[in-house]
């Protein structure tokens, strides 16, 4: 018998758009069909079941065995309790509840708790603490926006529907067509999004620092002394200023190219002290283009219950918050951690060799419903259920409209959910604290 | 469980006991007429014993809190708590994390807090933070003073439907009261603007914050809501405003069967004068507005001489804040509702700004003479910490105290203020009025804020003895004892002893489950199903609050609209 | 003088905070025992000196304490964090926060140190023989207030944001710096004996950078002011000739930087800028 269901208003958990409107086709447990996502979006729902671990296994003489679901929790449990600085890392992947209780058994176990921000947009709020940020939620830019400038990042393939339903592609109260709006795409090359966009700007790599403080001289009427910056000509400059300062509501998302080309945070300071400058002209506002989905909740949860968005260590019995001593990747590359907890997260892959291979060299545990490079390192290897598919959750979207993903089926046998593996990982933590 | 306190001196305002040596009786977490001699005995001899504190406004949970936090780890650094083996640690000082939120309030005594200004559009993220603050029970108020649906529907006369569209809205937000900050502003903010005064027009919206508030105001009775409508008037923090806030009274007097309107921390919106150089208290024009109509509740919104946050959901005012301070800025604005900002502060005795605002919360207590019509609040963490309530009580409660904190600030504001020349002192019952049974009674939670039988069993003791303490002369103590409270009950459970915690409870969440006729709830359905998505970037089902999400529901079912 | 020798006795894995050493902390005990079980935190458990040092009193009596720290101390933190007096030496690397918020006495590295190297500074002297990481005399995230006094030297070279935020005193870099040498600073003076690799003075609102070898690039918010001979440092008079730029004008700035003339001569088209 086929059962069929189709299931609407349903958040994708990839990227920071959580695009809220898929209509997903479940049949007989299995996700048939999936409307309205973007290719990376069609991609998780429709090769959902690929590459799963579906038991659990703990590393034992250089073998890998499987083994039970209590004796791996065990396991990862003597591993934190006994560990002198333990790393938890990941959380973007995953959802709040879970971020909650990663939050707690960082606390009980004495360890750091850090999300992917640190390799992402941790310049972003690292330059929010010294400068703040002009801000708004995406329905905003929807709206009203005229100007839209997309500086150091391509949406067209990392965020394929944020144009259509966010910027330039959208319909807003104020802005009904396309052209009533102008799109700027500042980038080192010539992206796919530049392509498309109405003017684009290149700009030398590394120098998106003096391009912005170019535009702050200008909007300022400082005279530029120098007819070239950043490899774009200073009259450039002085035009690109007048467009901002003549819009009416104009928007700066920015990415990667800014918080990961030389400079990092003080890029997006520039970017955020021009933004916060431009509005003593009109109204204008910027947005970091976050990656993962749930990112912004790891942000979220850690910064409402330990006071610091990310990078939070809490070894000492209470917060302790310095990007850059007690963030995940640093730690990892000075080799301060001795066990690691990942969750959701492929830091094998994406940490700097010198992390990675220091990472290898520690006990890890690791939680993930699919086969990694860090899943194959790993002392204990707990399968998950996929969140926003298999298992519930609440996320927050890059602007912070915190929405909730569903439930559409069953992992497989099995496989537990997140939020039931790391609270039973805390549990057993207790339960060996007590008994000393 | 039960629990007899016992030879306390209560102080129960709302049941006319002030100061009587009386026992309270408490089983199934309710305050009853007896208990049996199995009960457990706590001895409040020569203690002063009142209902929990009831904070009617207050930032601690929610989008624009988080911000903040963000903004400012430097806040953080000093003030921090480590884990204990009930306690989960934390930060604090104006921003504190959630958890140390409730465990601070808890150790005052405080057991109700509000939330007061939640964008609808992230009630979720609220309802988040309020899930993970310990102890207290709470509730939180969504924005309304800037929406959409709301303009539209008032700007084409559709009470019934804004009626209906507002019932959908508290219940898709978990939400309890209507808020509302500067009507009209934050819509004219999106575009980098602000409204002048009620009368202004909001640009594209073809409506003014007087029909706004009025709007607002009517649908507030129609929906049969406990609270009053809670606003942050128009031109709040701009020299002159005190007429605006006057007028923002005047303009619902006429809709008034009992309170119909709550103007929130009046202090920043009480200033007479030109500019900042001829700044002047309008504490008194307040006060007589205030003392001659039975309409109008106010709360302080009283400055602390620290370093603290401010956070409001006044976009505008927060931009013009930081052009004035240079002090870094937060800007949030939410899609097609309401928008929020973040401006840390210090505030000066030497500044003569300053020292004015200090002077201003103060007189409007003393000048307003029913002290049910006047609550406590710093409006945490705008004009200072929830922490520093134990100081305001002392001004309040000792003109020496006054005078000390006087004789150290800016000496031309000290001149230029009539605090001088008030002799009135609060007494216990006076403060026990502002802080507890007068909320409660202004936010219609009828089992709080007192403790007659039937009242949820949220008591507080404190170490002074009200009999032979005077606090006009020893407000030091008084400070003291109220900031580590003896004992601190909640829901019947002892939850704090000499400050300290002992136990951590869950608290609840109080929401409005507002109810209008079947063929308006249609009809609103149908409506917004058609418009949501034009509206926002979210549907409809993604935007509103299962009431599984709060930890521990709450509802008050307040009966059907009169529409 | 009493001087105090500490030891590791392992290498250190896990980050060890070390705020307990101190001389001022050190000082205030009676009896070298006392030292013994001063506790620091070894990653998440507390230790006591003597668990991880060997700990030896070398002289007895007198007033100033010295402390004496020989190994490799390179996961050790926030050594020396406030101290007001008294010397502390550390022969082999150091690690991230030495010597922060200190207000007084001396901190001597024959070695390399970690980041954040006399944050918050207040007053005292600091010397470090090798290399600094990032964010000397910086302040603390969010805020405003980095070095404000006292006196930093590091004669090998050093990372980035040298002297965030910084209000005052002096940092002197022998060797070469990273980026954003003298970001968003108020006030003091960084003499930069090496060169650097650009976006120096990036938001200061005042104090001044001297930069005697190469600079990388100057931000277009500077402008050049004059041609000077000498940059007066204390007492130093050092010989330029420098080109002095005034900024950061995007911030509405009036820091000064004095950037060797010969030894960029890439810059020498902002000649025909001065008045």
């Amino acid at each position: 018998m086929n059962v069929e269901n189709v299931i609407k208003g349903v958040v994708c958990p990839f990227c920071g758009c959580c695009c809220d409107d898929l209509e997903v086709t479940v049949r007989n447990n299995e996700i048939a069909k999936v409307e309205n996502a973007c290719a990376l979006g069609r991609a998780k729902f429709e090769r959902w079941n690929e590459g799963r671990i579906v038991r659990p296994s703990i590393r034992s003489d250089g073998k890998i065995l499987e083994t039970s679901f209590a004796k791996a929790v065990e396991r990862s449990a003597r591993i934190l309790y006994d560990a002198r600085y333990p790393l938890l890392w990941g959380w973007s992947c995953t959802s709040c509840e879970a971020q909650k209780i990663g939050v707690e058994l960082a606390e009980e176990v004495g360890g750091v708790i850090d999300s992917t921000t640190s390799t992402c947009h941790g310049p972003s709020i690292i330059a929010v603490h010294d400068v703040g940020e002009s801000s708004t939620t995406l329905g905003e830019v929807r709206h009203r926006a005229d100007l839209v400038i997309y500086w150091g990042c391509n949406p067209l393939h990392a965020h394929p529907r944020h144009m259509s339903r966010y910027s330039v592609l959208s319909e807003g109260r104020f802005r009904k067509r396309r052209g009533e709006r102008k799109m700027i795409v500042v980038d080192v090359r010539r992206t796919a999004t530049a392509k498309i966009a109405d003017e684009f700007i290149k700009i030398e790599p590394n120098s998106d620092y003096e391009a912005l403080t170019a535009l702050r001289m200008c909007l300022k009427g400082e005279e530029l002394e120098q007819e070239s910056i950043a490899g774009v000509p200073s009259k450039k400059f002085e035009e690109l200023i007048d467009e901002m300062v003549g819009c009416q509501f104009g928007v700066i998302f920015f990415g990667l190219g800014l918080t990961m080309s030389a400079g990092k945070s003080r890029n997006v300071d520039a970017a955020l002290s021009l933004v916060r400058d431009l509005n003593s002209k009109t109204k204008f506002v910027i947005v970091p283009m976050r990656g993962h989905f749930n990112v912004t909740g790891a942000n979220e949860v850690f910064a409402w219950q330990t006071g610091y968005p990310f990078a939070v260590d809490l070894s000492q019995g209470y917060p302790r918050y310095n990007p850059g001593e007690t963030s995940g990747v640093d730690i990892a590359t000075r080799h301060d951690c001795d066990a690691a907890l990942v969750v959701g997260s492929d830091p094998i892959s994406n940490f700097p060799l010198e992390a990675a291979r220091n990472l290898s060299s520690i006990p890890i545990i690791c939680i993930d419903p699919h086969e990694t490079a860090t899943t194959s390192v790993s002392d204990t290897v707990i399968p998950s259920a996929i969140v926003g598919i298999e298992a519930e959750g609440t996320v927050y979207r890059m602007d912070g409209v915190p929405l909730l993903l569903r439930k559409l089926i069953d992992p497989p046998e099995g496989v537990s959910k997140d939020t039931e593996i790391l609270e039973a990982i805390l549990n057993e933590v207790r339960r060996i604290r007590g008994g000393r | 469980m039960e629990l007899l306190i016992k030879n306390g001196y209560v102080v129960d305002p709302a049941n006319g006991i002030d100061c009587e040596k009386l026992d309270i009786a408490v089983r199934g977490g309710k305050i009853v007429e007896e208990v049996s001699s199995s009960a457990k005995i706590l001895d409040a001899s020569n203690m002063l014993v009142m209902p929990g504190g009831v904070d009617i406004h207050s930032h601690i949970a929610g989008s624009k809190t988080n911000l903040a936090r963000v903004l400012r780890p430097e806040d953080h650094f000093r003030d921090f708590e480590r884990r204990t083996a009930l306690t989960r640690s934390g930060v604090g000082h104006s921003v504190p994390s959630t958890y140390t939120t409730g465990y601070r309030y808890a150790r005052m005594g405080y057991t109700t807090v509000i939330e007061p200004a939640t964008p609808p559009l992230k009630a979720r993220h609220t309802h988040d933070e309020l899930n993970d603050t310990p102890i207290i029970d709470k509730a939180c108020f969504p924005l309304f003073g800037n929406n959409w649906h709301v303009m539209e529907y008032l700007k084409n006369g559709d009470l019934e439907l804004c009626a209906a569209y507002l019932s959908w809205m508290l219940r898709a937000t978990k939400g309890y009261a209507i808020k509302i900050v500067n009507p009209g502003g934050v819509e004219a903010w999106h575009w980098g603007g602000n409204v002048v005064g009620l009368d202004s027009e909001v640009p594209h919206f073809g409506i003014t914050p007087r029909e706004i508030v009025r709007g607002l105001c009517k649908v507030n009775k129609m929906l049969k809501l406990p609270h009053a409508i809670h606003v942050h008037p128009n031109n709040l923090g701009k020299p002159g405003n005190y007429l605006t806030t006057i007028k923002t009274m005047e303009c619902v007097k006429d809709l008034a069967e009992g309170a119909s309107i709550h103007i929130t921390h009046c202090q920043f919106t009480s200033f007479k004068g030109e500019d900042w150089s001829t700044l002047r208290s309008g504490a008194q024009e307040i006060a007589r507005y205030v003392n001659r109509n039975d309409h109008v509740t106010i709360d302080m919104g009283q400055i602390i001489f620290t370093a603290t946050t401010t956070m409001t959901g006044d976009g505008p005012f927060e931009y013009i804040l930081h052009q004035i301070s240079g002090r870094k800025w937060v800007n949030k604005d939410v899609e097609a509702e309401t928008g929020a900002g973040v401006v840390p502060v210090v505030y000066k005795r030497r500044s003569f700004v300053n020292a004015t605002q200090w002077a201003i919360g103060l007189e409007l207590a003393l000048l307003i003479e029913d002290p049910w019509k006047v609550y406590l609040t710093t409006d945490h963490p705008n004009g200072g910490p929830f922490t520093a309530y134990p100081r305001v009580v002392s001004w309040l409660m000792s003109k020496r105290a006054r005078e000390r904190t006087m004789s150290r600030m800016n000496q031309s504001a000290a001149r230029k203020t009539i605090l001088q020349s008030l002799e009135r002192e609060y007494s216990f019952e006076e403060i026990a009025i502002v802080t507890r049974a007068g909320t409660a009674k202004a936010l219609g939670l009828k089992a709080k804020g007192h403790l007659g039988v039937g009242a949820d069993a949220d008591i507080s003791i404190y170490r002074i003895n009200p009999k032979e303490i005077d606090p006009s002369r020893d407000y030091r103590a008084v400070r003291k004892a109220l900031r580590r409270a003896a004992y601190t009950v909640k829901d019947g459970q002892i939850v704090v002893k000499d400050g300290e915690i002992k136990e951590v409870v869950q608290g609840r969440t109080f929401w409005i489950d507002s109810r209008v006729p079947k063929d308006l709830e249609e009809k609103i359905h149908r409506e917004l199903s058609k418009s949501f998505r034009e509206y926002y970037t979210v549907g409809m089902e993604n935007y509103f609050i299962g009431e599984g999400e709060l930890a521990r529901s709450s509802p008050i079912y307040v009966g059907e609209a009169k529409v | 003088m009493t001087s105090i020798l500490l030891r590791p006795r392992k290498l250190f894995k896990v980050p060890i905070e070390a705020s307990a050493i101190s001389p001022d902390n050190f000082a205030a005990a009676r009896k070298v025992e006392e030292i013994k079980n001063q506790v620091v935190w070894e990653g998440n458990r507390p230790a006591t000196l003597a668990s991880i040092f060997d700990v030896e009193e070398l002289e007895q009596g007198g007033e100033l304490l010295e402390i004496i720290i020989e190994g490799d101390a390179s996961k050790l933190r926030g050594v020396g964090k406030g101290m007001g007096s008294g010397t502390i030496t550390v022969e082999g690397n150091a690690g991230i926060r030495l010597g922060e918020a200190m207000r007084g006495g001396t901190i001597t590295v024959n070695g390399n140190v970690g980041s954040w190297l006399g944050s918050r500074m207040r007053g005292g002297r600091i010397e470090v023989s090798g290399d600094a990481g990032d964010y000397v005399g910086s302040a603390i995230r969010g805020s405003t207030r980095g070095m404000s006094g006292g006196q930093i030297v590091v004669r090998g070279s050093a990372g980035n944001e040298v002297g965030c935020w910084m209000r005052d005193g002096m940092i002197r870099i022998g060797g070469n710096v990273g980026q954003f040498a003298g970001v968003h600073m108020l006030g003091g003076t960084i003499v930069i004996e090496g060169s650097s690799r650009g976006r120096i003075g990036a938001s200061m609102k005042g104090g001044r950078i001297v930069v005697l070898g190469e600079v990388g690039r100057v931000l277009p918010s500077f402008s050049i002011e004059e041609i000077r001979n000498v940059a007066r440092v204390g007492e130093d008079r050092i010989p330029g000739p420098f080109y002095v730029f005034a900024g950061d004008l995007a911030d509405d700035g009036d820091g000064r930087l004095y950037v060797s003339k010969d030894r960029n001569l890439e810059l020498r088209f902002y000649e025909s800028y001065i008045e």
